[in-house]
């Protein structure tokens, strides 16, 4: 990117997708910094406090860089499924459930699935492609109903992420379920935690990063998705579906089929998310698991207008704020919340400034 | 003009309207009066004007120059409500109905202010059906009514407003038979009550029945007026069809001169319908009981005035409509009900009558259209191979002289004419190719591009291809075609030989007459 940069004219930064997408990104990204400042000032705490307290957590330390990183894999991936499903403008709304049937299927897998024992990794293998699984058919359903009897698929993942989210929640409320069994009246409604073996290896275990081989899977499956939506048969029968049903169908594509995979493979990498959630640093599943993270996901898709390097760059600027917005919170007693409020206001300026430059005759 | 006293002051009169969209002219210099009392009957085939011509009737567009007058007044309608405050009211060919309300509440909506007097609006329609002997249940939901109950109640919206001029934009198109029939009563009850009544159309059978007066418009000029348009039938369908100025289209005649030799035998049937029977999502029988062949190395041409099954016909043959009863043969393996992807398979090209929606992917480039249906032939384990594509892509563009600044242009920035040259190049490159079935492949086309097409569809044939043309072009069908079968009402009328073609007795086919 850098070198880019350099090559270019001013004038030719303008016109040049990448930069001027960047470009937009840092302005809005800016700009809303700007807001949270000024609200800040009015919560009577000093700024340079504030923003401390935001920089330590976010990247302070090797510790702090290595959870904001860990905390984007699992915006990444929903963004790349939404990006994917996007390709045949079929809009995926339901991250948050996938993410949380994920949650569940690992969970299940790993405690009582008999995976704690298995050799070569398949301990924590296994679990994650359970989740997959069960994150895809959660998202094949809807494709299903959208190719079959022309169910909006907004609503129908949407409605589905909430019954999975009370689903969550049910398992781990139920000694029967996923609930630690209840040695006192101060058990607390989660899982026990998931044996060590299960747990996704760090990447670097003597650097104090922390982070796991996640990050690995996620860079991965980002550069075959890429690859998928560009150079196979499949992402080309996604763009002619998405772009014309009609000729796509009289052209042979199997609209039903498309449709279903589409939704599917967003689903499976959903939950794949909430596997390497729960893996990778939670251990333990809780009401709340998925705690908004399928929702950034979506936004993270939004912003990244089809690009997966944009899911990775927008995943990274909502990892780092949401882990500096924890910090602010526990050291200088600033809402987390105000990092939601910078993110809305980074989400309206982008769309905003897409909107308008597609008023132009232009695309971001 | 002088027969013209005689006549009383017309509802409405039009006086040199023309009308432009970009630089494209709908309308030109469009002269018509309409009488009180009259079913007027305006002609044309898709895109000669009418609906344009009503539109500007009814205030949707205004027209570029010209004038209008109503009762002797001038008339200048910036919008549609303008039109229905000066006592002209049209009935579109999709109804605005809410479909959720009663009958009741449609018809009172937008014309009552306040507080409404159910019981009396109710008796102040009652009146109007009685004036009209329709019956209408008032209290039904409009979607539990039939398409042809439902244009009742768009009528009858119309009429409450005591209308001058009623405009009908092709109202029969959506009706079964007895459904027609009592629209038509209706329609002359309405002339009678000394309304005007516009009819669009292209159904002969009803101009017949009905019209006091024709009016033909052909590339949106007046080309026909008929006083007597039941006993004109013939040159009324002659002027629809017929381009004066393009009889002889100098790039088909040479072709056309040359005596067609057959070089298969007629046992070489490529396309075998027997008893084909189509009916629509409505009941409606589109292609009634058709029984015909299509042999190799023959352009068989379906000619007909639109509307007629043609467009039903295509889209069975593509596997996009359903087979109702019969079945189809290609190259004597039964595809009857296949898929998209089967028919392709047996060997069939198709060339969609809407380019548009069917035919091309607007927003892909040049080359991903050029391939769309052969993609396996360029995928290895799933994955592209964009060199493969791109040389064959070229291929195509080359032999198919199809004009773009590149290969990987959007198809969308493309002219109309080397859209279909694609379209062309990707059917007829296919690779077990024993059918072509090209429908309206010419329109919209320019000349020389129309020469293209026929060039390429001729070379196809030459190589032993059978080719199913359906067109409504009659001079370009009657110029290219080994045989011409004429379709009326979704049946075959009846089938005219090479060298034998007699326009009178075709005209007379298309007019669903028995020659």
């Amino acid at each position: 990117m850098n070198n880019l940069l350099i090559k270019l004219t001013p004038a030719q930064w303008c016109t040049n997708s990448h930069i001027r997408t960047l470009l937009v990104m840092g302005g809005a990204t800016m700009i809303a910094v700007l807001v949270a400042i000024v609200m800040i000032i009015s919560f009577g705490v000093p700024v340079s406090e504030a923003l401390e307290a935001f920089a330590d957590g976010a990247w302070g330390s090797p510790y702090a860089i290595g959870a904001s990183i860990n905390r984007s894999l699992v915006f990444a991936l929903v963004g790349i499924g939404f990006v994917l499903a996007n390709r045949a403008r079929l809009t995926n709304v339901g991250g948050e459930g996938q993410i949380a049937i994920g949650g569940i299927a690992a969970t299940a897998m790993s405690l009582y699935g008999g995976c704690e024992n298995l050799p070569y990794g398949l301990a924590y293998i296994v679990p994650m492609l359970c989740a997959a699984l069960a994150g895809g058919v959660w998202g094949a359903i809807p494709g299903w109903l959208k190719a079959r009897l022309g169910t909006n698929e907004v609503i129908s993942t949407l409605l589905l992420s909430f019954i999975a989210i009370w689903l969550l929640y049910w398992c781990v409320q139920s000694v029967d379920l996923l609930r630690q069994p209840m040695t006192s009246g101060g058990t607390l409604p989660e899982s026990l935690t998931i044996p060590e073996t299960t747990q996704l290896p760090l990447l670097w275990p003597d650097s104090g990063l922390g982070i796991h081989l996640g990050l690995a899977i996620t860079l991965v499956l980002g550069v075959v998705v890429a690859a998928v939506i560009s150079r196979t048969r499949f992402g080309f029968s996604l763009r002619a579906v998405g772009y014309n049903p009609q000729a796509a169908k009289r052209a042979g594509v199997a609209i039903t089929w498309t449709m279903v995979a589409a939704l599917a493979i967003a689903g499976a990498l959903g939950g794949l998310g909430g596997a390497i959630m729960l893996q990778g640093d939670q251990y333990s599943l809780k009401a709340g698991f998925s705690s908004g993270y399928g929702f950034d996901g979506l936004v993270v898709g939004l912003l990244a207008r089809n690009s997966i390097t944009g899911v990775f760059v927008a995943a990274l600027l909502f990892g780092f704020m949401r882990s500096g917005g924890i910090n602010m919170e526990m050291v200088a007693q600033i809402p987390a919340a105000l990092v939601l409020v910078v993110q809305a206001i980074v989400i309206l300026i982008l769309a905003g400034s897409a909107l308008w430059l597609s008023r132009k005759g232009e695309k971001v | 003009m002088a027969d013209q006293q005689d006549l009383p002051v017309p509802a409405l009169s039009l006086q040199g309207i023309d009308k432009f969209f970009g630089t494209f002219q709908a309308l030109a210099n469009v002269t018509l009066s309409l009488f009180p009392g009259e079913v007027h009957c305006l002609l044309g085939e898709n895109g000669a004007g009418k609906s344009t011509l009503c539109n500007v009737i009814f205030g949707v567009h205004q027209p570029d120059s010209g004038i209008m007058f109503r009762a002797g007044e001038a008339y200048k309608p910036s919008k549609p409500h303008d039109a229905l405050t000066a006592g002209i009211a049209m009935v579109h060919q999709h109804f605005s109905l809410v479909d959720n309300a009663s009958v009741l509440d449609n018809l009172l909506l937008g014309q009552s202010r306040g507080w409404i007097d159910y019981g009396q609006q109710q008796r102040r329609i009652e009146n109007t059906l009685q004036g009209l002997g329709l019956s209408l249940d008032l209290q039904a939901k409009i979607s539990a009514l039939s398409v042809g109950e439902r244009q009742r109640v768009e009528i009858v919206k119309c009429l409450l407003r005591d209308p001058s001029v009623l405009i009908l934009d092709e109202p029969t198109a959506v009706l079964l038979p007895a459904e027609i029939s009592a629209l038509l009563t209706v329609c002359k009850r309405v002339a009678d009550l000394g309304c005007a009544v516009v009819l669009v159309t292209h159904k002969l059978a009803e101009i017949q029945r009905i019209a006091s007066r024709a009016t033909v418009l052909q590339s949106g000029r007046v080309v026909m007026e008929s006083a007597q348009p039941a006993q004109e039938i013939d040159s009324l369908v002659r002027a629809m069809i017929e381009r004066p100025g393009q009889v002889n289209m100098p790039a088909l005649t040479p072709v056309a001169s040359i005596p067609q030799a057959r070089r298969y035998a007629l046992s070489d049937e490529v396309l075998q319908l027997n008893g084909l029977t189509v009916r629509d999502a409505l009941g409606v029988t589109r292609l009634d009981n058709c029984t015909m062949v299509v042999n190799r190395g023959e352009i068989v041409a379906i000619a007909g005035v639109e509307g007629n099954g043609q467009s039903e016909l295509g889209a069975v043959l593509a596997g996009m409509m359903p087979v109702s009863d019969g079945q189809v043969y290609v190259a004597g393996q039964e595809v009857t009900g296949a898929s998209p992807q089967q028919i392709t398979r047996a060997g069939v090209g198709i060339v969609p009558e809407d380019r548009h929606a069917v035919g091309c992917i607007t927003d892909m480039s040049l080359t991903e259209n050029l391939l769309l249906n052969h993609m396996n032939h360029y995928s290895r384990y799933g994955f592209l191979q964009r060199r493969k594509m791109r040389d064959q892509a070229q291929a195509l563009v080359a032999r198919f002289d199809i004009r773009a600044a590149s290969i990987d242009v959007p198809f969308g920035g493309l002219s109309g004419g080397n859209q279909q040259k694609a379209v062309l190049a990707r059917e007829l490159t296919l690779e077990s190719l024993v059918l072509l079935v090209a429908a309206q492949p010419t329109r919209g086309l320019d000349v020389g591009a129309v020469a293209a097409v026929y060039r390429h569809i001729q070379e196809a044939r030459d190589r032993g291809v059978g080719v199913l043309l359906i067109s409504s072009e009659l001079d370009e069908v009657l110029a290219v075609a080994d045989r011409v079968v004429v379709f009326y009402r979704g049946k075959i009328m009846g089938t005219s030989l090479c060298g034998q073609h007699d326009r009178r007795a075709i005209g007379a086919w298309m007019a669903g007459q028995a020659a």
